[in-house]
């Protein structure tokens, strides 16, 4: 099943055509890496996908429905590029996460045991469990992200859209996240995320979508700087397969 | 109390600014949150033209202003939707309409400067039966329409981004928000007058999130303040036989002044601990 199909798209944001000519799928299951310069489209790229850019020219499909016509927004999850939580009121960490079981709550049902668990899940996959009933803006800015990341998967995506998730978090915080998206991959979820740099993710990531000015200039497995890497025999492991070694990450689930 | 009571103005007043109080804060919690706070002046501005018009056609000015401030609220939605950077002008320009266009009209239809000053700030002994049956079936409106849709309305306030990609009819979530700010603006109009509705709207608010643990705290503990606030201010003005508005938005404001001390004293304590 292919989760994105993007093909030929072209995307014009007050009057410059911010990508041009861009095709990409994401399969199910994968776990994708945008990476490029400032400036070269990655943002523009994965708002796009996630149907909040308008396509000016090219199709988009969303698990295989055009997107004009896709309905089933839940199994997305998407943590825009923030550097902190938005709001002028203040919010606790457990409402702004259980705010991401919105999109599958039906005006008539009650927020039930299941949504509950999500959130308490979600919050444990990001190691902020102890804080769920603490004001956001009393947070540090790597865990505010965290809080970001826990509200997307409190709706139990089926597929994760990060922009930028690592940009400005600190060591323990990547190391939670790379933790929480692997879980979301063992899972069978799929992830695409914006980096600028990779950190404890790049052992996650099986392949990596390089734009340049608004194009894609490769596609292919992801650049393996040195070491066994680099070796083309190479097979990646993830090194958070379901055994007691996956607290690696600083996650024991 | 029981002397301010034997008057039938002032029991409709007081019903009219219970109401109100709690109404003005639910809806003022989401402009806060969305860093939408001077929404409700602009929207007062607009409805000053709707009561020019219902003075005018000699129909219920409430009723007039209802729809002129609605229209009006739909209008900066959009333009705020549409343009960005221009987006700001663009509302100054139809505020100002709005109020010169009052101003005009009541003149037109041989208002006196009192009558413009009942709008304007508000008046107790303004409140009709026909007034206030409106007033407490928009109000009720107004407070069922936010508890139905509060998880939703959270979410949209909190990140419109995230919002939209989860699938929330996100436009009509936001139209709801002006609407209702709209609706709330011209139902307080009688007791806090136009100019001073958007305090009631917004102090309260920022009054109770100095020393709130959470949204939902600070969603009803400011619904709790306004209803007081708006009670003990009507109350006030007539005893100090000022108009309404100046009296409920000083109670306010004074209300935030101890919440802003006690918090100094709270984070003083915690420092020390």
């Amino acid at each position: 099943m292919t989760v994105f199909d993007l093909q030929h798209g072209t995307v014009v944001l007050g009057g410059r055509r911010i990508l041009e000519d861009v095709s990409m799928t994401v399969d199910e299951g994968e776990f994708v890496a945008i990476l490029g310069a400032n400036g070269s489209g990655k943002t523009t790229l994965v708002r796009t996908l996630v149907g909040l850019n308008p396509l000016a020219a090219g199709q988009l499909s969303v698990f295989g429905t055009p997107v004009a016509r896709f309905r089933d927004w839940p199994r997305l999850g998407y943590v825009p590029q923030r550097l902190s939580v938005g709001g002028g009121v203040p919010a606790t960490v457990g409402e702004v996460v259980a705010s991401g079981r919105t999109g599958r709550l039906n005006r008539f049902r009650r927020f039930s045991g299941a949504d509950r668990a999500a959130v308490e899940h979600a919050l444990e996959d990001v190691g902020l469990a102890h804080r769920v009933d603490d004001l956001v803006a009393t947070l540090s800015g790597g865990q505010q992200q965290r809080v970001l990341i826990a509200r997307a998967l409190a709706g139990e995506p089926e597929v994760l859209v990060l922009d930028e998730p690592t940009a400005g978090v600190d060591a323990d915080s990547q190391d939670t996240l790379a933790g929480a998206l692997g879980h979301l991959s063992n899972n069978g979820g799929s992830v695409v995320l914006v980096a600028h740099e990779l950190g404890p993710l790049e052992s996650l990531i099986e392949r990596a979508v390089v734009m340049s000015h608004g194009r894609v200039q490769s596609d292919g497995p992801p650049p393996r700087p040195e070491g066994h890497h680099a070796h083309p025999d190479h097979v990646h492991l993830h090194p958070h397969a379901d055994e007691p070694s996956s607290s690696t990450f600083g996650l024991d689930r | 109390m029981t002397t301010i009571l034997a008057f039938d103005f002032m029991r409709r007043g007081l019903l009219a600014a219970l109401l109100v109080g709690l109404a003005a804060p639910s809806i003022g919690t989401f402009l806060v949150q969305r860093r939408l706070s001077l929404t409700g002046d602009g929207i007062g501005h607009v409805a000053f033209t709707g009561v020019g018009l219902g003075v005018l056609l000699r129909t219920s000015p409430v009723l007039t202003a209802v729809v002129v401030s609605v229209i009006g609220a739909v209008v900066i939605e959009i333009v705020r939707e549409r343009a960005q950077a221009s987006g700001d002008v663009a509302l100054a320009l139809l505020f100002y309409g709005g109020l010169a266009g009052g101003s005009i009209l009541i003149r037109l239809a041989g208002g006196t400067n009192a009558a413009l000053g009942g709008y304007l700030f508000g008046s107790l002994s303004s409140v009709s039966d026909s007034d206030l049956l409106v007033i407490v079936t928009l109000s009720l409106v107004v407070i069922c329409t936010i508890a139905l849709f509060l998880r939703e309305l959270f979410a949209v306030c909190q990140d419109l981004d995230v919002a939209r990609v989860s699938g929330l009819p996100v436009r009509f979530l936001n139209l709801l928000v002006a609407v209702g700010a709209a609706v709330t603006v011209t139902v307080a109009m009688r007791t806090v007058g136009l100019l001073l509705v958007s305090a009631l709207m917004v102090v309260p608010v920022a009054t109770v999130q100095l020393l709130a643990r959470s949204f939902r705290g600070t969603l009803y503990g400011a619904c709790v303040l306004g209803a007081v606030m708006s009670v003990g201010g009507l109350v006030l003005s007539y005893y100090a036989d000022v108009p309404p508005g100046g009296s409920i938005v000083m109670l306010s404001l004074a209300a935030f002044l101890v919440a802003a001390v006690a918090r100094h004293f709270r984070e003083a304590n915690l420092g020390g601990a």
